[in-house]
C-alpha cells in the first residue's frame, strides 16, 4: 500500500490504540477498536475563538473552530445578542473565501492593457512606493470606494481621504437608500429601527424579504421562530413578488409593484375607522382622524392594489382590511418598506408607510414593537452608510471631467453592481485615472485596477462593527483575527497600509490611530470602557439597557406620509415588471465566487449555479415557455439571457431575477458559465432614482421577454417529479399541516 | 430529531453548516444536473394549491435513522447496521459499493460516491479531521453528526477524569451542525435514552397514538411515511396553516 498522508495518520490511530490496550491513559481515553467507526478515532485538540462575520446582511457574530492554525468550522456566536448561535446559510462559506484557491495570492502590477486581468506579482516595497506616490501625487483628487463598514475601519478610510483632501464613499449594489432617509424622516435616527418579531402577535409586511436578505435576516430569523413558538403568531405578507418571505407567511397577499405604501395606509385608515388605533390618532393625523387618510380607503385603493379576489378567501378588500386590523390591534407589528419596497419612485412613500403604521399601532419602542435605533457607542459611529446613485452618477462625472484621478477599491464592485447605464465602467476606462484595489479577490472593478495590494481575509484581519439593525440596544461587534495567511499568500491589512501610507505621507497626526487593532482597542478600552480581552472572548461588548429612544412622533405624520402617495413610475416598456433580488446565498454577486453560496439551492426554485427568471407557470406556458428555455430579457438599457423557471407562485406579468450572476472577471466558480445562464440583471436597468432620495430604483423596471431560440437543463435540487424528491409519494403524504383550530 | 415544519423557513443554513462539517465535496452543477448531489439533510420544497393560493413548502429531510432501517439487511458486508445508541451506521471501510442500501431507502438520504473527492488547492486546509473523507465507491449519509457526540464524550471524560455514564454529557452539547445552525430552531435533538430530553414528549405522543389521526391534530407529531412502518428516530411536526387552502392540489 502506498504510504499518504492520510493513511499514514490512519495507522497511527490504530498503533495509538494498541497503546492504549495496556491500560495507559485508562482515566482519559476511551478504548477503541479499529472497526468501530472511522468518526470514532478522535485526535488533536480544538479552540473555539470568537469574531465577527461582516459579509452577511446585518452582520453575524460567530465562534471558528481552530485546529493547528486551521480554520475548520463556523458557528454561530451563542452570547452575540442578533444571531443568538444561530447562523446564516453563508456563514459557513467565510471558510471558502479564507482558504479560496482564487484568491491574490500578494501585490501585483497590471501588464496589460486595461481590465484585461493580466497582472504580474511585485514586491510589497514596490507596490507600498507606486502607493504612496499615487496618493502624494493625486490625493486631493482621490476617491476611496469601500464596503460600507461602520466603526473603526470607516474612521481609517474617512480621515485617510480627509487628510489628503479625497473622498470616500461606500458602496452597496442593493441600494436602501429610501427606507433609510424614511427612518431619519420619521425617527430621526441613522441607523435601522429594530422589529421585535419574537415578541408580536400579529405581524404585517410589506415588499421586505427579511427572512432571506433585508435587514438581518438571520436575527430575524431567529426572531421569527420564536414568533412561531407558543403563542403561535400570525403574519400576513404583501409582496408583489412570490420571495421566500412571502411562501412563509400564513398569508400572502399579491399587490401590484409599489403599491405598498398603499396597502400600509388602507390598513391605517381602516384601524382608525374601527377605533382600533393604539396610537395617539388626533396628533398623527392632525386631528382629521380617518379623514386625513379618506384617498386610502381599501375600497379607494382597491384598483391600485390590484389584489386577486381569489386571495381574499370570498372577502371583498375592505372586508380582508376590517379582519386584518381587529387582529392588528392586539400586538400588531408592521414591517418593511425598504429593500424592493423601498426601489421604486415612490420607494420613500412606501418605506414612510410601514414605519408610520407603527406609530399608529402604538408598538414604538415596546416590546412586540418597532425599536429605534440606539445610540452609537462610538465616535466616527455610523457613517459609512452606502452612497445613493445620485453620488455614482456624480462620480462618474468626476471622473470624465477630471476631478477624480486615483480610485482605490476595497471589497466594493461598483462596476459589476451599477446599471451600465450609469457609465462608471465607461469612465474607469479612462488611462488617466489611477486605479489601486485592496480587494482579496479578482472582481469586475478590481480587474480594471492598475495596482493590486490584497487585503487579509475576514479570518486573518482586525475589525468591528455596528450592526444595522442593533437588536433594540447598543451593539459592538469585535472582529479578531483567528488564523494567520498560509504560507503562500502574502496579504496586508488594508487599514494599516492606509494609516503607514499617512504616516510616511506626513499625515499621521490626522489618523485616529497608529493601527487598526489600536483603534479597536482604543474603542473598547477607552470608549466603551470595557476589557479587550473580555470583549474578544465574546465576539464584542453590548448593553442591553441602552434601548434606542425616537422622538415623538412629528404632528400629522400620517398627513405627511400620505402627502408623499404617488404611483410607482416604470421606466422601459414591455409586459413584465421586472423585479430584481439579492440571491438567497450569492447575494449581490459578492460571495460569486464561494462554490457553497452557488451550491446552495435557492429555497423557492432549488436552482443552484445558474441565472433565472421566474415566470408564472400558467403565463409561461401560454407563451409557450419551458423551464430551461433561454429568453432574452430586454430592460430599459439592454438585453441579458437567462433560463426560464416556471414558478407556481410567481403572479402573472412579473419577471423576477436573482443577482449575483454574470461575472466575467475573477474566479471560475463565479465566471465559468456563458451568458444564457449567467447573466448580471443590474447593468440592463435605468438609472433612475428614487424621488426624494436619490437611491437607484431598482424594483422600477419593466422589461419583455422573447424566447431566445435555444434551452440549458436547469441545474436544482428538485427532481424530474415536480417539486418533490422522495419516490412517488403524494406530497399530501409527505409533507403534513394542521388548521389552526387544531394545533397546540 | 424532532423537525417543526411551522418553524422552518427554507433558509438551507442547516444543508450549508452540514457540508462545512461533514466534509461534503462541492456540489458542482454537473452533480447537480446528474442527480448526484451529495446532501446529506436536504431542503424539499413542495408547492400547493394554484396561483393566487399557492403555498411552497418547506420540509427538512435527512437521514432517518430509523429502528426498523430497510437500508440495513440488505447490505451484504453489514456496513450498515444498527448501534447501540440508535444511530443507523455507516462503516466506510466496509462499504463495497453494492448501493442495494440506496435503492432499498424509501428516503432517498444515501448518497453513492461517484467520484474521487476532490478539493482544490487550500480548500482542503478546512476539511474537519473528525471526518474520513470518504473515497469514490462507497455510499454515505447523515450519521447525527457522530464525531460531534464521540468529541463530547470525550471532552466530558477527559475534564471529569473518569469514563462518562449515561446522563452526564449535557443536552446541547452534542448538537449536530444542523441543529446548531438552524436560524428558526425549526430542529430540535436530543438522546431518547435521557428521561428528561426536551424531545421526548414528541416521541412519547407519536408512541402511544400511532395513525391516530385525531391526536395527530393536538401533537402536530408524524413520522415521514409512516405506513412503511420503519420507525423512524426523527419526528416531524405539522405545519399550522392559519389559511389553509380550499383545494391543496399538491404537486
Amino acid at each position: 500500500m502506498k504510504l499518504t498522508r492520510r493513511n499514514f495518520l490512519a495507522w497511527a490511530g490504530i498503533a495509538a490504540t494498541g497503546a492504549i490496550a495496556c491500560d495507559l491513559f485508562d482515566d482519559e481515553l476511551r478504548v477503541q477498536s479499529p472497526v468501530d467507526i472511522p468518526e470514532d478515532l478522535v485526535s488533536g485538540r480544538d479552540n473555539w475563538y470568537a469574531t465577527y462575520d461582516a459579509s452577511v446582511p446585518g452582520g453575524q457574530g460567530i465562534l471558528v473552530r481552530v485546529m493547528e492554525g486551521r480554520a475548520k468550522k463556523v458557528r454561530g456566536n451563542p452570547r452575540f445578542p442578533t444571531n443568538q448561535g444561530k447562523q446564516s446559510p453563508a456563514a459557513d462559506a467565510i471558510l471558502q473565501s479564507l482558504y479560496h484557491p482564487d484568491r491574490i495570492a500578494g501585490p501585483m502590477l497590471r501588464n496589460g492593457p486595461r481590465g484585461a486581468g493580466q497582472f504580474r506579482p511585485i514586491s510589497w516595497e514596490e507596490a507600498l512606493n507606486r502607493f504612496n506616490a499615487a496618493v502624494a501625487e493625486r490625493g486631493d483628487r482621490m476617491l476611496l470606494i469601500t464596503e460600507p463598514r461602520p466603526g473603526a475601519f470607516a474612521r481609517i478610510c474617512d480621515s485617510f481621504a480627509d487628510a489628503f483632501g479625497g473622498r470616500h464613499l461606500a458602496f452597496d449594489t442593493v441600494d436602501d437608500s429610501a427606507y433609510r432617509h424614511a427612518v431619519k424622516d420619521i425617527m430621526g435616527s441613522d441607523g435601522q429601527p429594530y422589529h421585535d418579531i419574537a415578541n408580536a402577535e400579529t405581524l404585517v409586511s410589506f415588499g421586505s424579504d427579511f427572512l432571506s436578505t433585508w435587514g438581518n435576516p438571520t436575527a430575524y430569523s431567529v426572531a421569527y421562530g420564536k414568533f412561531r413558538s407558543g403563542h403561535r403568531g400570525r403574519h400576513v405578507h404583501f409582496d408583489p413578488r412570490y420571495s421566500m418571505t412571502a411562501a412563509n407567511a400564513d398569508k400572502w397577499l399579491p399587490i401590484a409593484p409599489g403599491a405598498e405604501g398603499y396597502a400600509a395606509l388602507a390598513l391605517a385608515w381602516t384601524l382608525i375607522e374601527m377605533g382600533l388605533a393604539e396610537g395617539d390618532v388626533a396628533r398623527l393625523t392632525n386631528g382629521q382622524g380617518a379623514a386625513a387618510l379618506n384617498a386610502f380607503r381599501p375600497d379607494a385603493v382597491a384598483g391600485a392594489l390590484q389584489i386577486p379576489d381569489a386571495a381574499l378567501d370570498g372577502a371583498t378588500v375592505a372586508q380582508f382590511f376590517a379582519e386584518l386590523a381587529s387582529k392588528l390591534a392586539h400586538g400588531g407589528l408592521a414591517m418593511g418598506g425598504g429593500g424592493a419596497a423601498g426601489a421604486y419612485s415612490n420607494g420613500r412613500f412606501n418605506a414612510s408607510a410601514a414605519l408610520a403604521l407603527n406609530y399608529l399601532l402604538g408598538n414604538v419602542g415596546q416590546p412586540g414593537g418597532l425599536l429605534p435605533a440606539p445610540d452609537t457607542p462610538i465616535p466616527g459611529g455610523i457613517d459609512a452608510r452606502p452612497a445613493p446613485l445620485s453620488d455614482w452618477q456624480g462620480v462618474a462625472s468626476d471622473i470624465a471631467a477630471g476631478a477624480t484621478r486615483l480610485v482605490i477599491v476595497h471589497n466594493a464592485d461598483p462596476v459589476y453592481g451599477l446599471p451600465a447605464r450609469v457609465g462608471l465602467a465607461d469612465a474607469l476606462s479612462n488611462e488617466a485615472v489611477a486605479i489601486i484595489s485592496a480587494s482579496p479577490f479578482i472582481d469586475e472593478t478590481t480587474a480594471m485596477a492598475d495596482l493590486l495590494i490584497p487585503d487579509r481575509a475576514a479570518l486573518e484581519s482586525w475589525g468591528d462593527d455596528l450592526p444595522d439593525p442593533m437588536p433594540g440596544h447598543t451593539v459592538y461587534a469585535v472582529q479578531q483575527p483567528v488564523v494567520n495567511p498560509l504560507s503562500d499568500l502574502d496579504p496586508r491589512s488594508f487599514p494599516d497600509v492606509l494609516l503607514n501610507a499617512a504616516a510616511d505621507l506626513g499625515q499621521g497626526a490626522s489618523m485616529p490611530a497608529d493601527s487598526h487593532e489600536a483603534l479597536i482597542r482604543s474603542n473598547i478600552e477607552d470608549e466603551l470602557g470595557a476589557d479587550f480581552t473580555e470583549a474578544l472572548q465574546n465576539g464584542g461588548w453590548w448593553n442591553e439597557n441602552s434601548a434606542g429612544s425616537a422622538p415623538p412622533p412629528a404632528s400629522g405624520l400620517l398627513a405627511n406620509v400620505a402627502a408623499l402617495a404617488a404611483p410607482a413610475a416604470a421606466n422601459g416598456t414591455g409586459e413584465f415588471q421586472l423585479l430584481p433580488y439579492p440571491h438567497h446565498t450569492v447575494l449581490d454577486g459578492r460571495n460569486a465566487h464561494l462554490p457553497w453560496a452557488q451550491s446552495t439551492p435557492d429555497p423557492i426554485t432549488t436552482v443552484v449555479w445558474q441565472t433565472w427568471v421566474d415566470i408564472n407557470e400558467q403565463q409561461g406556458r401560454r407563451m409557450g415557455l419551458r423551464e430551461g428555455d433561454v429568453v432574452q430579457i430586454t430592460g430599459p438599457n439592454g438585453s441579458i439571457t437567462a433560463l426560464v423557471y416556471l414558478n407556481p407562485g410567481m403572479p402573472p406579468g412579473i419577471a423576477a431575477v436573482p443577482m449575483g450572476g454574470g461575472r466575467r472577471s475573477g474566479s471560475a466558480y463565479a465566471t465559468d458559465r456563458d451568458a444564457r445562464e449567467s447573466s448580471n440583471v443590474m447593468s440592463i436597468l435605468a438609472a433612475a432614482q428614487v424621488d426624494g432620495s436619490g437611491g437607484l430604483a431598482w424594483s422600477g423596471n419593466r422589461c419583455s421577454i422573447t424566447p431566445a431560440g435555444d434551452s440549458m437543463a436547469v441545474a436544482k435540487l428538485e427532481g424530474d417529479y415536480t417539486s418533490r424528491e422522495i419516490g412517488e409519494h403524494s406530497a399530501e403524504l409527505v409533507f403534513k399541516s394542521v388548521s389552526e383550530e387544531g394545533s397546540h | 430529531m424532532v423537525v417543526d415544519l411551522d418553524k422552518c423557513t427554507g433558509c438551507q443554513a442547516c444543508v450549508v453548516a452540514c457540508q462545512a462539517e461533514n466534509n461534503i465535496p462541492i456540489n458542482t452543477k454537473d452533480y447537480f444536473l446528474q442527480r448526484r448531489a451529495y446532501e446529506w439533510i436536504r431542503i424539499e420544497r413542495y408547492w400547493e394549491g394554484e396561483y393566487p393560493n399557492v403555498k411552497a413548502r418547506f420540509m427538512p429531510v435527512l437521514c432517518q435513522h430509523c429502528e426498523n432501517a430497510p437500508c440495513e439487511p440488505v447490505c451484504p458486508v453489514y456496513a450498515t447496521y444498527h448501534n447501540e445508541e440508535g444511530l443507523n451506521v455507516q462503516v466506510y471501510n466496509r462499504c463495497v459499493g453494492t448501493r442495494y442500501c440506496i435503492n432499498n431507502c424509501p428516503y432517498q438520504v444515501r448518497m453513492f460516491n461517484y467520484w474521487h473527492p476532490n478539493w482544490p488547492h487550500r480548500m482542503e486546509n478546512q476539511l474537519n479531521p473528525d471526518v474520513t473523507v470518504r473515497s469514490r465507491g462507497i455510499t454515505e449519509k447523515c450519521t447525527f453528526c457522530v464525531q460531534r457526540i464521540r468529541r463530547g464524550e470525550i471532552q466530558v471524560e477527559a475534564r471529569a477524569g473518569q469514563r462518562l455514564d449515561d446522563n452526564r454529557i449535557a443536552a446541547g452539547n452534542y448538537d449536530p451542525a444542523c441543529v446548531q445552525a438552524c436560524p428558526t430552531s425549526a430542529l430540535m435533538f436530543g438522546d431518547l435514552n435521557e428521561p428528561n430530553t426536551a424531545i421526548k414528549p414528541y416521541f412519547d405522543d407519536v408512541n402511544n397514538y400511532p395513525g391516530h389521526h385525531e391526536h395527530e391534530r393536538e401533537t402536530r407529531g408524524y413520522r415521514l411515511l409512516e405506513e412503511m412502518n420503519t420507525r423512524p428516530s426523527v419526528i416531524y411536526l405539522k405545519k399550522v396553516d392559519q389559511y389553509p387552502l380550499a383545494d391543496k392540489g399538491a404537486h
